[in-house]
C-alpha cells in the first residue's frame, strides 16, 4: 500500500512518543502488522530507512510481528486461522459465512529508547 | 528502557475522518465515497445519477483527481456545487484533504454529497474520509476477475455499480461470476448492472440512493 507514508507515520508517533517520556534516543520500535493491511515489510524497512536519517530514530530499527488472518466460521462454528491474506472460505468448512478477528492490525507496540 | 506506545499508524487519518463525519451528521449530509479503477465511468455515473434524483434531493460532489479540473467542470455544468481536488500524485483521497476542502461546501444546503475517488482499484479502499457508505463501480469492460483480484475493494464496498453493461456482449466477461465472487467476499454488497451510455438501470440505482439519504 503506502509504506512511505506508513513509515513517516511510525517515525513521527515514534519521535513524539520518545520525547513525551523524556528521552532522546530510539533504538528500536516494535509493529504489529496483519498479514491482510497490505503492507510489505520490505518496502516498509526501506521507507524507514530512507526517513529515519537526521532525527533521534537514525540508529533505530523496526521490527514487526507479523498476524495472521483468523476468524470464527458461523456455519461450522469454529475459530480458524490461516496463512492466507484474503479468504473466501472457511478454511475448516468451506463455508462462506464468517466473521474476520485479526489480520488487519497496523499498530505501533512499543520501542526500544535511551 | 521498553517504551509502550500501543498506538495505531493510521489514527491520525481516523481522527480527522471522525471530525469529517461529525460535521456531516451534523449537517444531515449523507456520504458516498465512489471508487473505481480509472475510466471505469464515475463521472459518468454521477452525472446520470444528478439527473436521474433530479432537484429532490440535494447533490453536490467533491472531485479527486492526481491532476486537472475536466470532472468537476462536467459535473459543474449540471448546476450541483463541486469542488476539485488535484491530489498531485497520490493515488488515493484522505480525511484531510477532505476536511481541508468542506468549508468550501454549504453542507447544511447539500443531502448527498459524492466524493469520487481517484481511480485506483487498491489505494482508495484502505482509508476512511469519514463517509457513510463506499461503493464501487467495475466497468464489464474490466473483466470478471477483478473481485478476487482486488478483494478488499470489495469487502469495504456497501454497493457495487456494474457499469457499460451495454457492452457486456462484445466482452467475455461472465456478470455471475463476478456477483458469486463478490458475494463470497462481500455477501451483504447491493449490486446494480447499469449502463450510463443506454440509461439502463439507473433508476433503480436512484431509488435505492432515495432510500439511504437522511431527509
Amino acid at each position: 500500500m503506502h509504506e512511505a507514508s506508513i513509515a513517516q507515520s511510525v517515525l513521527d508517533i515514534a519521535v513524539d512518543n520518545c520525547r513525551k517520556a523524556g528521552y532522546t534516543r530510539i533504538e528500536s520500535i516494535r509493529l504489529k502488522i496483519g498479514r491482510a493491511s497490505g503492507i510489505m515489510p520490505d518496502a516498509l524497512f526501506f521507507a524507514f530507512n530512507a526517513l529515519k536519517t537526521d532525527t533521534i530514530a537514525a540508529e533505530a530499527s523496526v521490527l514487526i510481528d507479523e498476524i495472521p488472518v483468523s476468524g470464527f466460521c458461523n456455519i461450522c462454528g469454529k475459530d480458524f486461522v490461516t496463512e492466507e491474506k484474503f479468504i473466501l472460505h472457511c478454511p475448516e468448512c468451506s463455508g462462506t459465512s464468517f466473521n474476520i478477528k485479526t489480520g488487519r492490525e497496523l499498530e505501533i507496540i512499543d520501542m526500544e529508547v535511551f | 528502557m521498553k517504551v509502550k506506545v500501543v498506538t495505531r499508524i493510521l489514527e491520525v487519518n481516523e481522527r480527522i475522518a471522525a471530525e469529517n463525519r461529525r460535521l456531516f451528521d451534523e449537517a444531515g449530509v449523507y456520504v458516498i465515497n465512489l471508487m473505481s479503477a480509472p475510466g471505469a465511468g464515475k463521472t459518468s455515473l454521477l452525472e446520470k445519477t444528478i439527473k436521474e434524483l433530479g432537484g429532490k434531493i440535494k447533490t453536490a460532489v467533491i472531485e479527486g483527481d492526481i491532476a486537472g479540473t475536466s470532472d468537476a467542470e462536467r459535473i459543474g455544468s449540471l448546476g450541483v456545487p463541486v469542488i476539485q481536488i488535484n491530489t498531485g500524485g497520490a493515488c488515493h483521497l484522505d480525511a484531510n484533504m477532505i476536511n481541508e476542502v468542506l468549508e468550501s461546501l454549504p453542507l447544511k444546503e447539500i443531502d448527498l454529497l459524492f466524493v469520487e475517488n481517484v481511480g485506483n482499484l487498491v489505494c482508495p479502499a484502505e482509508l476512511n474520509i469519514g463517509e457513510d457508505m463506499k461503493a464501487m463501480l467495475l466497468s464489464i469492460t474490466e473483466g470478471d476477475d477483478k473481485p478476487l483480484k482486488y478483494p478488499l475493494m470489495f469487502q469495504e464496498s456497501s454497493a457495487l455499480i456494474l457499469n457499460k453493461m451495454d457492452l457486456l456482449p462484445y466482452t467475455n466477461a461472465n456478470t455471475e461470476k463476478i456477483r458469486k465472487d463478490a458475494a463470497s467476499l462481500n455477501p451483504s454488497l447491493q449490486i446494480f448492472e447499469v449502463s450510463c451510455k443506454t440509461g439502463q438501470g439507473l433508476s433503480e440505482w436512484a431509488e435505492w440512493l432515495k432510500t439511504k439519504v437522511k431527509n
